[in-house]
């Protein structure tokens, strides 16, 4: 059994390899963005999710057009191969993906293992900041088919569809409106969507080095709470950052076709005047 | 001696005491407002020679690192310990992985502008001093919460030391 859409993961050592080649953009994407002036894979550029990705204003992303001038400044044609990698389990590495597919960018790979494992491999890392000659970027309309809105959700629990809750189970049980650890990005109500099943994160990859899990241990564990292919999911944790990573492993892993990621996710459904929340 | 907050029981002397706001550690106020007068780049930079000169856990402190106090308020493992100086100053020391270097640089602002401070120093820092250094143009929201999280955790770390001495 193998990945249902393999050539969306490549391992450090084919980044390696694609390190000169042109047609391949590589994207550092993290939690703490200072790893990146620090030191980065060769030839790599550096997205931030708050200060390159998030709309300066609003809470939301950039319109198509900032996006566009974003992906054009990066030096990144509708043809390049864009391939993502961060810290933290990839988590913003996916986030990124995620953006970069609602504007309709279809080529994109995610480096298995992100940050720790190229280093663990003791991997070469640099400081110099690359730059590239600024391309013409034509965005596609933004696509809807991957993310949620919260009416989305409310229309999820009427239509009894199944949502995955990828916060810590602390956060979940509604002992915490936080992560551990992160207490600022908080909620005024605790617990989860009615009918949400618990799968964390974290349970999608190998805590040694990152790297997914294989194919038969993630179909077992979200079959087994009963998240199966057929089903027309929706992801949340608190901002959108964990589960763009779960929807990544849905959509693209086990292929399931009908994934959305809900970046409103707790911050939003938490503070939602009205909103039911079941402890 | 033991420490009290201030309560109604001293008011009139209180509220006087609050309104004569203590001066910041001199070293602490000298960084204050270098940061406070950097563009962002040059804030970024700061932070980012900050975390690449992190000093490791000196050996000796290693097998002190499980008493270490332990931050919840940040995002990435942080522990700190201090350690009082003849003249009745205090070191902080921190232990915070590579992989943090926002944290670390943060964390530097704070073991740089205090270190040699007193105790008694240490606790008068008021939680909102970091606001001229505006440091939010910076960096997000949640790191400063956990910068504000580091230097409530090393005021209780002084007041330990002023209990014991």
């Amino acid at each position: 059994m193998s990945y249902s859409h393999p050539e969306y993961l490549v391992d450090t050592e084919w980044v390696a390899n694609h390190l000169k080649d042109t047609t391949v953009r590589i994207i550092e994407s993290d939690e703490d963005p200072l790893l990146y002036p620090i030191g980065h894979i060769e030839g790599a550029v550096q997205v931030d999710w708050f200060s390159t990705l998030q709309h300066p204003l609003r809470r939301d992303f950039l319109t198509r057009e900032q996006f566009e001038e974003v992906a054009s400044k990066l030096g990144i044609t509708n043809d390049t191969t864009v391939v993502f990698y961060g810290d933290k389990s990839n988590w913003f590495a996916a986030y990124a993906l995620w953006l970069f597919q609602y504007y309709g960018h279809k080529n994109v790979k995610i480096m298995n293992g992100g940050r720790i494992k190229w280093e663990q491999e003791k991997r070469p890392l640099v400081k110099d900041v690359p730059s590239y000659a600024k391309t013409t970027y034509s965005a596609k309309e933004a696509d809807k088919s991957i993310r949620a809105f919260r009416d989305d959700v409310f229309k999820q629990l009427e239509g009894k569809k199944p949502l995955v809750d990828v916060r810590s189970p602390k956060e979940y049980s509604g002992e915490l409106t936080h992560m551990p650890n992160y207490p600022q990005e908080g909620a005024t109500r605790a617990g989860h969507i009615p009918t949400a099943v618990s799968i964390p994160w974290a349970q999608a990859v190998n805590e040694a080095d990152s790297t997914f899990k294989t194919p038969e241990e993630l179909r077992a564990l979200y079959e087994g709470k009963n998240i199966k292919a057929d089903g027309d999911i929706i992801a949340y944790c608190r901002i959108g950052e964990r589960s763009s990573l779960t929807w990544f492993v849905l959509k693209y892993l086990l292929g399931y076709p009908n994934v959305k990621n809900y970046d409103g996710s707790w911050t939003e459904w938490g503070n939602l005047v009205d909103a039911p929340i079941e402890k | 001696m033991s420490f009290d907050c201030r309560t109604d029981k001293h008011s009139p002397s209180a509220q006087d005491e609050a309104k004569n706001i203590m001066p910041l550690p001199s070293k602490l106020q000298e960084i204050v407002d270098d940061i406070a007068s950097m563009s962002r780049e040059e804030k970024l930079e700061t932070l980012i020679a900050y975390a690449e000169s992190f000093p490791p856990l000196p050996e000796r402190l290693k097998e002190e690192r499980e008493k270490m106090e332990a931050v919840p308020e940040c995002m990435t493992p942080v522990f700190l310990m201090a350690e009082k100086q003849p003249d009745g100053g205090l070191i902080f020391h921190f232990d915070i992985p590579p992989q943090s270097p926002t944290v670390r640089g943060l964390a530097c602002i704070l073991a740089n502008g205090l270190n040699g401070s007193k105790p008694e120093e240490v606790i008068t820092v008021p939680a909102d001093f970091y606001h001229p250094m505006n440091l939010q143009e910076a960096v997000s929201q949640q790191r400063i919460n956990g910068f504000i999280g580091v230097l409530a955790h090393m005021k209780q770390v002084a007041v330990n030391l002023m209990e014991t001495k």
